[in-house]
Order: C-alpha cells, then sequence, then structure tokens
C-alpha cells in the first residue's frame, strides 16, 4: 500500500522507554519529524540524547522488554509500530535499511563480507546463489571497493575500516530501500575516509532516490550533506528547521550554543556547554535545556518541554521565549549578537 | 604462513608429543623389574632349577640383553608398525584384542558423541536467549548436576533401578544382540545418558556465557536490520561464533570422559569394550595388553587434541597461523 | 570507581600497602618456617627413632600415627592458614569487598559451607570418631530410621520388628558387608579428600607459578621450550599414565597425588605466564625495575600477589578432577587399598546395591555433594574476583 499524499516517514509522538534497576530511563520522549522522499534530515545532539534509540525505534530494533516503543511510526502511510513483526521484517533491510555506527563490530567475524550481502539479499528476494553473488559484487563495486570479487571471498578482519562502511553501505543497498538510516556512519573512522564515505552517501542518495535520516553529532557533516535538521536534547526536540535557517539563524539557545562548538578554521572553538546532559531517570521540569541555558527564565523551569512556536516559516523552536507574550529580545547577547540576522528578516509569531 | 603449513606442522608436532608419550612407557618398563622374568625366576626355583639361570634365559627370550639403545629402537619400531605382540590373557594379538575392545565402545561413544555435539550448544544458546528465566536455570543445574556426579555412581544408581527393580535393560550388557537392534539401542541407553549428562554440562556452559556475549552483540542489531529472523539470526550468527571457543572445551571434555569415565561405564554396565579390555589386562597381569591399551587411548588423546587444534583455526577465520 | 577499585587484589600496588607487606621476610613467612618446624622435627623423630611399626604418638599412650602424608598434608595446611587466611584477616577491607561480591551467589555460600564441614570433618573428625572397624557379625546394619529383611543381617544391632532389622543411632548410616561404620567411614574419607585437595592444589600451584614466571621472563628459547613441554603435560592422558605406573611399581595414595599433580599445573603456567608478561608491561613494574629491583623481586612483589585471585579460582576448579579420579581409582579396586576413602566405600556396597544400598548412597552422595561444591565455588570466586567479566555479560 502506498499513500502519495503522506510522507516516506512520519514519527508523531515516538516515546522509547527502558526498564531499569533505578526505575524507568525514557530515551526517547514523544519527538516529531518527518522524512520526504529523496531529502536528507539530519538528527543532531551530544551524545546520550538519544538520536540513537530513536533511529533504533522506527524499525523497533530495540528489543521489548527491556524497551517499551509508543507513539507512531508511519512508512508511507503504514504503521511501524503497529505492524505485526514477520510483516515488519519484509521491510527491515529492504524498504528501510541501516547503517551503523561501528563498522568494526557490525559485521559477524565468522562470515565472508559476500555471505553477509548475499545473506540480506536472498532474505528478501528469491534469488539463485550465482545471481546473488553477481549483484552483491556489484554493489561493492558501486560503493567503490576496489577489486569487488576479491573482497567478496574475504572476512570482515581482512577489510579497513572504510571498507567495512561501504561493506555495510552496500549490504544496505541490496534492496534498492527507499529510506536509509544512517546512525553516525563516519564516527569511528579517520577523517579522510569520513570525507569518503559522506560523499559516497551523497551521490547513492541521488542516484537511488533515498530519503535519508542521518544521525550525527557532528555540524560539520550536517552542513555538508542535511536538506533538514532536526535538533534533540535529552529525549525532546529542541530545534527543526532547513538547514540553512538553522545555520544561519539558530534559534534555540541549545542549537547556538551547539554551532559554537564547531572549530572554526583558523581559529579555536569558541567554548563547549557548560554542565552535562540532565539524568534520564530524573529529568527536570520545564524546558530540558534549562538547567544549562544562561537565557533560562522562571517560564522555562515549570510545566512541561515548551511547544514548538514558529520562528521562520519552516523553523520552529522550542524555547518560551518565541512565545507571543514573551520578549525575545533576552536571547540577543552573547557570540551570535555581533551577527544580526541576515536579510533583516525578524522572526514572525503566528 | 598459509593453512597448509600450519597443518603439516600441528602434525608434525602431535606425532613429536606421541613419540615423548611413548618414550616414556618404555622408560617405565625398562626401569621396572619385569615380572614375566620373576615368573621365570620364580617357576625354575620351585621346579628345582637355577632361578638366575631361569631368569637370564627369560631375560634374553625377551631381548633384554641388548644394550638399551637398541632395545628402545626396536620397541619404536614395533610400536609405530603396530606389532604391539601376544595377548596372554586373551590368546590372541593385542591388536586384535583392542580392536574386538573398540568394536563395542564405538558402540556407545559415537551415539554419545554426536548427541553431546548436538544438544551441548543447542541448549546451552537456549539457555543464554533466555537468560535468568526458569529455562536457564534448569538447564544451569542440569550442567551442574551432570558434571559433579560421578559417572560410575550415576551408573550404578541408573542400572539398580533400570535394571534390577524395572527390569528394562540387561543387568550384564548382551553382546548377543545385533548391533543396529531395538534391543542394542535399549540396553546402550542408559550408559549413553550417563556418558551424555557428564560431558553435555560443561558444553553447555561455554556455550551459553559465549553466546550471552554474541547475542548483545552489533552484527545481531546489523542482522535484524536486515530483515533476518530471530531463528535464523540464533543459528547463524550467534551459534556459529560460539563455536569457535566452544571447539575447545568440547573436544577437551568427550576425550577427557573418554579416557577416563568410559573404563568405569564398560565395568559397570559390563560393556566389553576398551576401557574393559585394559582393566581385565590390569587384573590378568597381561603386560602386553596393558601396554598396548595405554598407548590405544594415547594416541586417542594426542589425536584428539590436534582434531581440537585443527578444528579451532578452521572455525576462526580470525585466526593468524604465524601466531601459533 | 576509582577509590573502591583499589579495593581489589588485582588493582592494588602491593608495595604501598605498608603496614601489611605479605611477601617481604613478612610474620607470614615466619608463621611457616615457625610452624613447619616442629612439624620437620617430629617428622623426623618418627621416620628415624620410631620406625615403621610404632605409632607416632605411641608415647602418649594412643595408637594414632602419623605417615609420610600427613606431614605433607599438614605442611599445605600451614602453607593455607598464613598464604590464604591470614592475608584476608589482614586485609579487613579487601575481605569485605570480597565477601559482598561473593555472598550474592547463595549456592557457593552453601557450598562453602558445606566445604567447610568436610575440611572440618576431615581434620577433626578421626580424632572424635573412632576407625570404623571389621565386624562381620554386625554387618548390613541399615541406617537410622530405616530397616532391612532380618534375613540379610547376622546379628541386628536394633530390635527386629516383624522380621525385619531396625536401625540404630549406633550406626546412624549403617554399616557395610564387613560391619564397618558407613558414617565413621565418610569421616575417615574427608580425611583422604582434603589430603588430596590440599597437596595437589599445592604442588600444582608452586610448579604452575613457578614455570610460568621463569617462562615470562628468560623469554626465547627457555620460554618456548618450556611452552612446547607445557602442550605435552596438557595432553597427557594422566589417568592411563597412572594406570601404567600402578601396574609396572603398584602405586598407593601419595604416588597417586604425585603423578596427578605433576601433569595438572599446565593450565596455571600458561595463564601466569600471559599475566606476568602483561604485569610486566605495566607501568609500576617498569618503575620498579628503574629502581633497581630483581626479577625475583617483581614476580614475588607483582606478578604472584597480581595473579593470585585467578589461580586459587583454578586450582578450586581442578580438585573436583582429582577427587573423580581417586574415586574411580579405588571403585575399580586399584586405589591404594590401606586408604578408606570414599571410593572404596562406593565399590564395597556395589554388590549388596539392591538391598542395602546406602552403603553406596551415602559416601556416592557426600562425593557428588563434594565435587558439586567445588564447582559452584570455582565459578562463584570466577564472578567475584573478575567483576569485569559479569559487566560484559550485562
Amino acid at each position: 500500500m502506498t499513500d502519495d499524499a503522506s510522507p516516506l516517514l512520519a514519527v508523531e509522538g515516538l516515546t522509547t522507554a527502558f526498564d531499569t534497576d533505578e526505575g524507568e530511563l525514557v530515551a526517547v520522549d514523544g519527538i516529531d519529524f518527518t522524512v520526504e522522499a529523496g531529502e536528507t534530515v539530519c538528527l543532531v545532539g551530544e551524545s546520550g540524547s538519544g538520536k540513537t534509540v530513536a533511529t533504533e525505534s522506527i524499525t523497533r530494533l530495540i528489543g521489548s522488554p527491556p524497551g517499551r516503543i509508543e507513539g507512531s511510526v508511519r512508512y508511507r502511510g503504514r504503521d511501524l509500530l503497529e505492524m505485526p513483526e514477520p510483516e515488519l521484517r519484509t521491510i527491515r533491510g529492504y524498504d528501510i535499511a541501516h547503517v551503523f555506527q561501528n563498522p568494526q563490530e557490525a559485521m559477524n567475524h565468522c562470515y565472508t563480507v559476500g555471505w553477509q550481502i548475499v545473506e540480506a539479499l536472498q532474505i528478501h528476494e528469491d534469488v539463485p546463489d550465482a545471481e546473488a553473488r553477481g549483484r552483491a559484487i556489484d554493489l561493492l563495486d558501486r560503493v567503490g571497493i576496489a577489486n569487488p570479487s576479491a573482497r567478496f571471498e574475504e572476512y570482515p578482519h581482512q577489510l579497513s575500516g572504510g571498507q567495512k562502511q561501504r561493506a555495510m553501505i552496500a549490504m544496505a543497498l541490496v534492496g534498492d530501500p527507499d529510506l536509509l538510516i544512517a546512525d553516525e556512519p563516519t564516527t569511528a573512522l579517520d577523517v579522510t575516509v569520513q570525507a569518503q564515505i559522506l560523499s559516497l552517501l551523497d551521490e547513492l542518495q541521488s542516484e537511488f532516490d533515498m530519503g535519508v535520516l542521518f544521525v550525527t553529532h557532528d555540524l560539520g557533516v550536517v552542513a555538508q550533506i542535511a536538506d533538514r535538521i532536526v535538533v534533540m536534547y535529552a529525549g525532546k526536540v529542541m530545534e527543526r528547521g532547513d538547514v540553512l535557517d538553522i545555520f544561519e539563524r539558530p534559534a534555540h539557545p541549545y542549537t547556538r550554543r551547539l554551532l559554537e562548538c564547531i572549530p572554526e578554521v583558523g581559529g579555536s572553538r569558541k567554548g563547549g556547554i557548560p554542565g552535562t546532559l540532565p539524568d534520564p531517570h530524573d529529568p527536570p521540569a520545564g524546558c530540558r535545556f534549562a538547567p544549562r541555558c544562561s537565557h533560562a527564565v522562571e517560564a522555562c523551569r515549570t510545566g512541561g518541554q515548551p511547544a514548538e512556536h514558529a520562528v521562520n516559516p519552516g523553523q520552529h523552536a522550542s524555547c518560551v521565549h518565541y512565545r507571543s507574550d514573551m520578549d525575545r529580545s533576552v536571547l540577543r547577547d552573547g557570540s551570535r549578537e555581533e551577527q544580526p540576522a541576515a536579510g533583516g528578516v525578524s522572526p514572525e509569531d503566528e | 604462513m598459509g593453512f597448509g603449513t600450519y597443518v603439516t606442522a600441528r602434525v608434525m608436532w602431535a606425532a613429536v608429543v606421541s613419540l615423548i608419550i611413548v618414550t616414556i612407557t618404555f622408560l617405565l618398563l625398562a626401569a621396572a623389574p619385569n615380572p614375566e622374568i620373576q615368573r621365570a625366576a620364580t617357576q625354575a626355583a620351585l621346579q628345582g632349577g637355577d632361578p638366575a639361570e631361569a631368569a637370564e634365559r627369560a631375560r634374553e627370550l625377551r631381548g633384554l640383553d641388548e644394550p638399551i639403545h637398541v632395545r628402545y629402537m626396536d620397541y619404536l619400531q614395533s610400536i609405530y608398525t603396530l606389532d604391539w605382540g601376544w595377548a596372554d590373557s586373551r590368546s590372541q594379538p593385542v591388536t586384535t584384542a583392542l580392536a574386538e575392545g573398540l568394536y563395542y565402545t564405538a558402540q556407545y561413544s559415537v551415539p554419545w558423541t554426536i548427541l553431546t555435539i548436538l544438544l551441548g550448544p543447542l541448549v546451552g544458546v537456549y539457555s543464554a536467549a533466555n537468560m535468568y528465566s526458569w529455562k536457564d536455570h534448569l538447564a544451569t543445574g542440569f550442567a551442574f548436576f551432570g558434571y559433579a556426579i560421578p559417572n560410575f555412581f550415576f551408573g550404578i544408581i541408573l542400572l539398580l533401578m533400570f535394571g534390577v527393580w524395572l527390569e528394562v535393560i540387561p543387568v550384564v550388557y548382551d553382546t548377543s544382540v545385533p548391533v543396529f537392534s531395538l534391543a542394542n539401542a535399549i540396553q546402550l541407553s542408559i550408559p549413553v545418558f550417563v556418558l551424555v549428562t557428564g560431558s553435555i554440562g560443561a558444553v553447555m556452559r561455554v556455550s551459553r556465557n559465549e553466546s550471552a556475549e554474541f547475542q548483545h552483540a552489533d552484527f545481531m542489531k546489523t542482522a535484524k536490520a536486515k530483515g533476518v529472523s530471530p531463528l535464523r539470526a540464533y543459528a547463524y550468527h550467534v551459534m556459529r561464533p560460539t563455536l569457535v571457543p566452544l571447539s575447545t572445551t568440547l573436544v577437551g571434555q568427550l576425550l577427557a570422559l573418554f579416557l577416563g569415565s568410559s573404563l568405569l561405564v564398560e565395568v559397570v554396565f559390563g560393556i566389553p569394550g576398551l576401557g574393559r579390555v585394559t582393566y581385565n589386562a590390569l587384573i590378568a597381569q597381561d603386560t602386553n595388553l596393558v601396554l598396548g591399551s595405554t598407548l590405544a587411548f594415547t594416541f586417542v588423546a594426542v589425536v584428539g587434541n590436534l582434531i581440537e587444534d585443527l578444528v579451532f583455526t578452521v572455525l576462526d577465520p580470525r585466526i593468524s597461523y604465524d601466531d601459533r | 570507581m576509582g577509590t573502591q577499585r583499589s579495593d581489589r587484589f588485582d588493582e592494588v600496588e602491593w608495595d604501598e600497602i605498608s603496614q601489611s607487606r605479605w611477601f617481604e621476610p613478612s610474620k607470614n613467612t615466619l608463621g611457616v618456617v615457625f610452624c613447619t618446624l616442629p612439624l620437620a622435627l617430629l617428622g623426623i623423630y618418627d621416620w628415624q627413632v620410631l620406625g615403621e611399626r610404632t605409632a607416632t604418638f605411641a608415647f602418649l599412650g594412643t595408637e594414632w600415627n602419623l605417615e609420610g602424608i600427613d606431614y605433607l598434608f599438614g605442611f599445605t595446611l600451614v602453607l593455607f592458614a598464613f598464604y590464604v587466611v591470614a592475608p584476608l584477616y589482614q586485609n579487613p577491607r579487601m575481605t569485605r569487598y570480597y565477601w559482598r561480591q561473593f555472598k550474592r551467589n547463595r549456592p557457593a555460600v552453601v557450598s562453602l559451607g558445606w566445604l567447610g564441614v568436610v575440611f572440618v570433618g576431615g581434620l577433626f573428625g578421626p580424632l572424635v570418631v573412632s576407625a570404623p572397624e571389621q565386624s562381620v557379625l554386625t554387618g548390613h546394619q541399615p541406617p537410622v530410621f530405616l530397616s532391612i529383611d532380618a534375613a540379610n543381617v547376622a546379628t541386628c544391632v536394633g530390635d527386629v520388628v516383624g522380621g525385619r532389622c531396625q536401625g540404630t543411632l549406633q550406626h546412624p548410616l549403617g554399616t557395610t558387608q564387613g560391619g564397618k561404620d558407613v558414617f565413621a567411614s565418610i569421616v575417615y574419607g574427608m580425611t583422604i579428600s582434603m589430603q588430596i585437595a590440599f597437596i595437589t592444589t599445592t604442588i600444582v600451584a608452586a610448579i604452575g607459578v613457578s614455570v610460568g614466571t621463569v617462562s615470562a621472563y628468560a623469554g626465547g628459547w627457555v620460554d618456548e621450550t618450556l611452552m612446547r613441554f607445557v602442550d605435552v603435560v596438557l595432553s597427557f592422558p594422566t589417568l592411563l599414565m597412572f594406570l601404567l605406573i600402578l601396574y609396572i611399581y603398584g602405586a598407593g595414595l601419595g604416588m597417586f597425588i604425585l603423578v596427578f599433580s605433576l601433569f595438572a599445573w599446565g593450565g596455571t603456567a600458561r595463564y601466569v605466564r600471559s599475566k606476568s608478561l602483561s604485569v610486566s608491561e605495566a607501568e609500576y613494574v617498569k618503575a620498579g625495575r628503574l629502581t633497581g629491583a630483581t626479577t625475583a623481586q617483581v614476580v614475588r612483589r607483582h606478578v604472584v600477589p597480581n595473579t593470585a585471585s585467578s589461580i586459587i579460582t583454578q586450582l578450586t576448579l581442578l580438585v573436583p578432577g582429582f577427587l573423580l579420579a581417586e574415586a574411580q581409582l579405588a571403585f575399580l579396586g586399584l586405589g591404594d587399598s590401606a586408604v578408606p576413602s570414599w571410593g572404596q566405600l562406593i565399590s564395597a556396597g556395589r554388590s549388596d546395591l539392591s538391598f542395602a544400598p546406602w552403603i553406596v548412597l551415602a559416601p556416592g552422595v557426600v562425593l557428588f555433594l563434594t565435587i558439586l561444591a567445588f564447582n559452584f565455588l570455582g565459578d562463584a570466586l570466577l564472578d567475584a574476583l573478575n567483576p569485569e567479566a559479569e559487566a560484559e555479560n550485562e
């Protein structure tokens, strides 16, 4: 069933919690976002902000128990959270593919690279071995692995980290997926290799016309590939919008601090964010970022996470200062003050 | 170093180990007074002859007057050409006696080994998949019971229950039934059960603990993300890496039991296998047969260790032959 | 974690603990020497003055006699007291940490209790319980609360009710065919089992640690040769070799202990070697080297303490194998006939199993429980001493 009107992936009120010895841990707390066909959405935030849990909740890679996933995740209109496991398995790895952070561990060390790609293919398609082998070698070739038919026979430990991640990408491409979920796919790699993998993913996205959900804490990577950004902090969405808007005019104080952390060419980074992530067992009332926010006022510390207010067309921030009854000028201080909003567009309230 | 070179080196090492053990047996024998010579001397003394002369004759007859290195070379030659002498107590060549024993030993060893190899890892992985559930506790309890209960004691108890009270199995193994018959299967079922209980415990524990590590490995998440079903994921992605560390335990465990408990189990159940041949030879003071059966078990041990190393190397693709 | 970590054996920088220098010419070593001396003197007196026939304590008017193996047992007990028990007492902080880890495993605590019973029974039981004696007339007496058809017993010690002989407290676990008291035999068997456990582990530890450290620190061809030798030892069919030795020379309990411990140290040596190699890479050992510590000092102060916990665990798991082997040989009638071990009792009762099962069951269950207890204990020590492994599994 394909519903052209609905987005490729629509996540609403996604909540993922775990039962632990110290009580319930809510790793992702009611987040919404969408991914349209052919676009790249970046999920950005510090480590521990719940990005990985969120992406692994989409196709229910998180076991339950220990996890508990609520909300709705609609893929082409079909709710993946309600779907029976066997049906969901036909989508995993075929329509929605994953690439993980650590290619060193993501492949089974006891099987050849080729075996593992063929396995992914033959689970979804009834393909004879010889043909599956041919297709796997083609894919290895496509992701830029030299001498693919020799690599097909090799074990993961014989490949370099970059080659392994390329092979993982090849494995993800077996079903010509519509959505690729890439969870920090370059973090564990050398800087030079990172750039190659990023441009490979960029090429493949247009070639396969995939929607990509890209998780990273590296804003430099975001700038390179993202169409839209969703900023997460402590299990909540802080801000969302087009990449240009957010880089030019970050609205939420957290996003601003995050952007300040990017080291600039020829200069030093302007400093990290003081403080640490809140205890996930016992999150603070009000805005999750309030304890670390230099602009926090009393309204930030009561109730739940503030509603998302439109800052620009297509840009929303979950910050009380954008409420119509609040004065947003208090945010105009610090390092970003001397860079007034480009084009003089002043944020408009609804 | 390639795989072929590694195998060659490992086989040669096994040959060296066997040579060392054979040499030890030679030294043990050479250093001891030979009971047969003493017997000849006693015989002569009883019959009024000269015991010293009789002993000398007996020594000459057995070539014991030769210098030690000549005897050693002769000994090696006869051992490695399977010329293991005459078993006086059974009036047949030692090798024939051993072959007859092996015929019966194999009848329970083969099913026992197969059952251990099949069931041990399966139950272990199942236990890990249901860790800390009552199923896991049950399996763990059984594992501990299995390797703590002395096999001969367990055998006696079961023989009392099924042989004496229930009369399901004969009290002494019946050699007259055909190998592939229901009667044979029934009478071997209890000894096989005893041995499987003994060997499976360690195999289960190791596969449980090792697979516990693998079932949470990143590659299991990859497999799930590929659309692999849980059953297939366990069968291929957990079981296969578990077999690598397991291979060392498995062979070791089977060997240890084969070399020790099979002797006891055969004595308890009256199976005329290799263990029983050894035992009877010890009782009957049949030196050639004692030596022969000791060497037979020793070679099994050496070959078993060789197989263990080779299997380990074949199973783990990450092994580098240079390190070993 | 920082402060807690130093509670653990493996993490402690030993020389920093100035008040408890185990391996300096410490009070523990002095204690060992002090206690071994009278033992040795008694041994020499027994051997030289009294000779084979006279009981050691004949001058006290008792029959109590000590043999070679008893002296060895005494020596290992002294070592155990000063190098295992005393350090635990001297480092209460560390002991408490281990105990907290250990007591979470309830079967292991029960096992420790059972082994304590066997240990105390084996050590002091023979002083309290008189040795089982042959008495053909009172054979096949049933255990207390049980009864047996009176036709099977010559004389019933208890009452005969309805043609069945009732068990009495005089023989709480009944008697064998020869009229030996089963309970007393089991208590005397405890002594044998404890002797096997203590002496074998001491020999295994001594050889394993020596070969392992020599191999690690000598390196080169010495290392290669020793490790190849370990390979041979590990693939050696000990039971069969023992049978051969038994056949050619005859062998008692002492020979049994010697042969089995001489072929059981391979695993320990391998472990100590690899641990020594990693310890010698550690910064504090390098620092020790720079300040002029000799290899022997490094081994004594760093390698031995850092590997002690794992060696103890390994040894705990080796003991059941020895006990089982002894029982097997005794059962086959190939053991030391002078030694009243559990295996021998099982063997003795086998022919009467159908009407007097206690003769087999009682020692069999005791043997089973003891082996089980060693396994549980070893498993729990493995967990308690290795928190990393536990964390990995979660």
